[in-house]
């Protein structure tokens, strides 16, 4: 299991909206909602596609290519065509900065 | 002994010193130079193209890699030429041409074998009227444009008229942890030809990195037969980028067989045009996967005559949370009468966070043609492995013999003992032991 490591400014990422960030040659996605902060996987466990392309409506991102949607909290699918979770990264707030540590489960 | 070796990157000023240091014939400076401007005004692909929808390609960074002038780095041991008596063979590492030679007897009915960019200007004539002018296109995308821009050391192979080579020729790339090779292979048997060329790739360790931007053109004369075997095998960090293409002539036969082990993310276009009557076209892809690893193949089979034949299968075993993308396609242009086509896609799923996504097609213009196509994707049987452990094996043991006996079917079609000995042992190998 990995370490916290910097994600980016929480400034970066306003209430409401999503940043795409690198870590550990992998795409995540930070979510702000609700003055909480959040991290998936950049994908779409449906076909693979890119979910940081999607709308946010409040805990629920959507995948742009066929609907998919994804809860930002933990990562689970809540409808069709995804059945299975994409992978969600735990996150804590230090000093105005994100951190994220990497779930390679 | 320490080397300076010369590192120049892929922007204009390395593109510009990569030119200056290479003496070449003015026509492949200037097909360079109108594939750099290609690349230059391109822009990279992305999951919004159709063809690349299923292959991310963010985290590529070209700007992580360069083009060497020299190596110091020892070759990757060669799987392929294992006891095999050769006609000829050459070697590059990181690009840079190591060795090449060719068995005088061969030379002197004029065959010419060895590495592309030694070759070049000796065989200027030769070489120019082939090079990206039939089959690979050198601005079909940007990853084509890259190549023929930078492309060095590579195979080429000419066999005359009538020449038939009885003993396979044999080529190896090596790449070190973190290095490029932008290898380009060309083949030409001209009418009555025969020849066997094994050509191999490899990293030094399991987990090196690096990238690869590569083609293949094969050009295959009427009545000439050609068996090409091609086994990547680069570390698991390598990105591997190719562009390849057969074109096959009346009455002639092709012979392609594909091993795809290595990479972190494969991307390749594989094509054959049926350019001649009665030309028959055989390809046997053999692809294993593990870890992170995301393999994508797109075949395109051609048929643009008459009585062609063509036959795809490919079987794929995927464990870990690798991926593999098989997207197939049997064209039959108009006229192209009596096509009997075949392509089948076959997946073993030996993790449950594997996937392998499986995309046969067909677009037929003609109305008289035979063409099918089939694709399967499964897990491994409990009841087989519960049948082999009665029996005294161990549930490791009993996988294997059932990936064996998975690709035994394509392995039955491979008619080198080497290739088939080659690809089953580097799979045995990689197998893991899953509940």
């Amino acid at each position: 299991m990995s370490d916290f490591q910097l994600a980016c400014p929480a400034d970066e990422v306003p209430e409401g909206g999503m940043q795409l960030v690198e870590l550990d040659e992998r795409l995540v996605i930070l979510f702000h909602v609700d003055g909480q902060y959040y991290c998936l996987d950049d994908v779409c466990t449906h076909d693979g596609g890119p979910l940081s392309d999607g709308e946010l409506l409040g805990c629920e991102i959507a995948c742009p290519r066929h609907g998919a949607k994804f809860d930002v909290r933990n990562g689970e699918a809540l409808t069709m065509p995804a059945t299975q979770a994409t992978a969600a990264h735990e996150v804590k707030l230090d000093g105005g900065n994100i951190y994220v540590k990497i779930n390679d489960d | 002994m320490s080397q300076t070796i010369t590192r120049m990157e892929y922007n204009q000023e390395g593109f510009d010193a990569f030119l200056q240091a290479r003496k070449e014939p003015q026509w492949l400076q200037s097909l360079r130079q109108n594939a750099w401007q290609t690349f230059s005004e391109g822009r990279w692909p992305n999951q919004k193209d159709e063809e690349w929808m299923r292959t991310d390609i963010r985290l590529f960074k070209l700007n992580k890699f360069n083009s060497a002038t020299e190596t110091g780095q020892p070759l990757p041991n060669a799987v392929l030429s294992a006891g095999v008596e050769l006609a000829g063979s050459c070697s590059s590492m990181d690009g840079v041409t190591l060795h090449h030679h060719l068995d005088p007897e061969w030379a002197e009915k004029g065959v010419v074998f060895g590495s592309l960019s030694e070759l070049a200007n000796q065989h200027s004539d030769l070489i120019e009227k082939y090079l990206f002018q039939k089959a690979v296109d050198p601005n079909f995308d940007r990853f084509s444009a890259l190549h023929a821009a930078f492309w060095s050391s590579g195979v080429f192979l000419y066999v005359p008229r009538g020449v038939v080579i009885d003993k396979p020729l044999h080529s190896i790339a090596g790449m070190s942890d973190g290095g490029s090779d932008f290898a380009h292979t060309l083949v030409i048997l001209e009418d009555g030809a025969e020849a066997t060329l094994l050509s191999e790739s490899a990293s030094p360790d399991v987990n090196a990195g690096g990238m690869h931007c590569g083609a293949v053109e094969l050009i295959v004369g009427n009545d000439a037969h050609l068996r090409y075997v091609n086994l990547q095998d680069w570390g698991q960090g390598v990105w591997h980028f190719a562009n390849q293409k057969a074109l096959v002539g009346r009455d002639s036969s092709l012979q392609w067989t594909v091993g795809a082990l290595g990479s972190r993310l494969s991307k390749v276009n594989q094509h054959v045009s049926l350019t001649g009557e009665g030309g028959n076209c055989q390809v046997n892809g053999v692809m294993f996967t593990e870890n992170k690893q995301h393999l994508s193949y797109h075949t395109l089979q051609q048929h643009e005559q008459p009585h062609c034949t063509s036959d795809f299968l490919y079987k794929a075993a995927l464990q870990d949370s690798s991926r593999t993308v098989w997207r197939g396609m049997i064209q039959v242009d108009e006229g192209a009468q009596k096509t009997d086509g075949y392509q089948r896609n076959d997946n073993l799923l030996l993790s449950r966070a594997a996937r392998a996504d499986s995309i046969p097609g067909l677009e037929i213009e003609a109305d008289d043609v035979r063409c099918t196509h089939g694709s399967t994707s499964g897990k491994v049987d409990e009841e087989l492995i519960f049948y082999a452990r009665s029996r005294g094996f161990s549930r490791k043991e009993a996988i294997q013999m059932i990936v064996t006996g998975f690709f035994q079917q394509v392995f039955d079609r491979v008619t080198i003992e080497s290739v088939r000995e080659a690809l089953g042992l580097a799979i045995a190998r990689r197998v893991r032991d899953y509940e």
